[in-house]
């Protein structure tokens, strides 16, 4: 699994993003680095479909390439149900994908991903490595620092945050993770609406 | 050949049909099954050719149950419905169609949803449904009973009096009839 573990350190390199989760929204949020001032920045969060988004952190392409995988899958899915996928699926199929990489001499995706959306089941979010591993959950942070990030989340999560407040919670736990005040890219679906939407 | 109902009622849906299967002018079976339970939820009733149909209600089946498995939760009607009609609809690429029409009928978290689904891939949402040679005729029956604020008993006589109707003009309809009543799910006190 030597191959995992350097694609694990490759993320580890990647641009911090953290996924956060209440009862009435899931939000991404990804400090987008700080480039050249001729050059554009990358965008970061993704619409997979109306009702949900995703992230990564890693290598840009591997990321693009996951996020491509994500929106097919969804795409099927409402080709072959007439439905919107649940998130839960998402993940499990990105966790395959990736696993798959795994069983063979290959160089894995050095990707991790965060995905929020909305499904028949309520609000999800999940967390996709490169070893297939995925988790649901609360609170993610992935990328450079992301223990620091993960800590600052955490320590000051709470249930009845609003949107702005867990903007300013993930600003804060990214500021912390890299000692600079970061630029970030946030990405929201509520559960009101159950629409995911790009912030700023 | 053949005449199935489907009504779609505040309290769930009703499904009826004769039990006829004609060989041309030979009556093959006096006893036949129209009506396939998939699960507990959800049920098919079948007109048309009744191997293809019991393929397809066989794969699909496997199909449903698999992807409950896979996300935790079962498929609503609608997405069992899509499920059942775009499998249908492979035959036609063959150039060997399933010459089937059914009518999918079942309740989910919003309750009864009847569809009826055909070989062309199409899925139409009913209030009331019917299908086969005594079509036609249980629709008069259908049109004129059917209301809104229909109760699963009311629902499973006027079914009953559909294909009974069809059963008196229709040669290819008679020898009884099945009826199957699908309550709506009991909804759980959220926890």
């Amino acid at each position: 699994m030597v191959l995992v573990d350097s694609a694990l350190e490759a993320v580890k390199r990647g641009s911090t993003t953290i996924g956060i989760k209440t009862p009435a929204f899931a939000m991404l949020a990804s400090h987008i680095k700080p480039v050249r001032p001729l050059i554009d920045p990358a965008e970061k969060i993704f619409t997979i479909d109306g009702h949900v988004g995703a992230t990564g952190s890693g290598y840009i392409g591997d990321i693009l390439q996951l996020i491509e995988e994500l929106r097919l899958e969804a795409q099927k899915h409402k080709l072959n149900f007439e439905s919107p996928i649940d998130v839960g699926s998402l993940a499990k199929h990105l966790g395959s994908f990736l696993h798959n990489y795994t069983i063979y001499a290959v160089r894995p995706q050095a990707a991790s991903v965060i995905v929020a959306g909305i499904d028949q089941t309520g609000l999800q979010l999940y967390q996709v490595d490169p070893s297939g591993t995925f988790m649901r959950g609360s609170g993610f942070a992935i990328g450079q620092s992301s223990d620091i990030a993960l800590d600052v989340v955490q320590r000051e999560y709470s249930g009845d945050m609003s949107i702005e407040q867990a903007v300013a919670l993930s600003n804060k736990a990214i500021e912390k993770a890299l000692g600079e005040r970061p630029v970030v890219e946030i990405g929201v679906v509520e559960a009101q609406d159950g629409q995911f939407q790009k912030l700023h | 050949m053949t005449t199935i109902v489907g009504i779609k009622t505040n309290e769930g849906v009703v499904l009826g049909s004769d039990k006829r299967a004609s060989k041309g002018f030979f009556i093959g079976s006096k006893i036949t099954q129209k009506i396939t339970k998939i699960d507990d939820t959800l049920a098919v009733a079948i007109a048309g050719q009744l191997s293809d149909a019991e393929y397809l209600i066989k794969v699909s089946k496997a199909e449903r149950k698999l992807i409950e498995l896979r996300r935790g939760f079962p498929l609503t009607v609608k997405e069992s419905a899509r499920l059942i009609a775009n499998l249908a609809y492979s035959g036609m690429k063959n150039y060997q169609p399933y010459f089937v029409e059914l009518l999918v009928a079942g309740v989910d978290q919003d309750g009864g949803h009847i569809y009826a689904a055909d070989m062309s891939g199409a899925i139409t949402s009913e209030d009331f449904a019917s299908s086969g040679s005594g079509s036609p005729i249980a629709y008069g029956v259908l049109e004129s009973t059917y209301h809104k604020e229909i109760t699963n008993e009311e629902a499973k006589q006027i079914a009953t009096k559909a294909v009974s109707a069809a059963m008196e003009r229709d040669p290819g309809s008679g020898n009884g009839i099945d009826v199957l009543v699908i309550p709506n799910l009991v909804m759980e006190v959220a926890r």
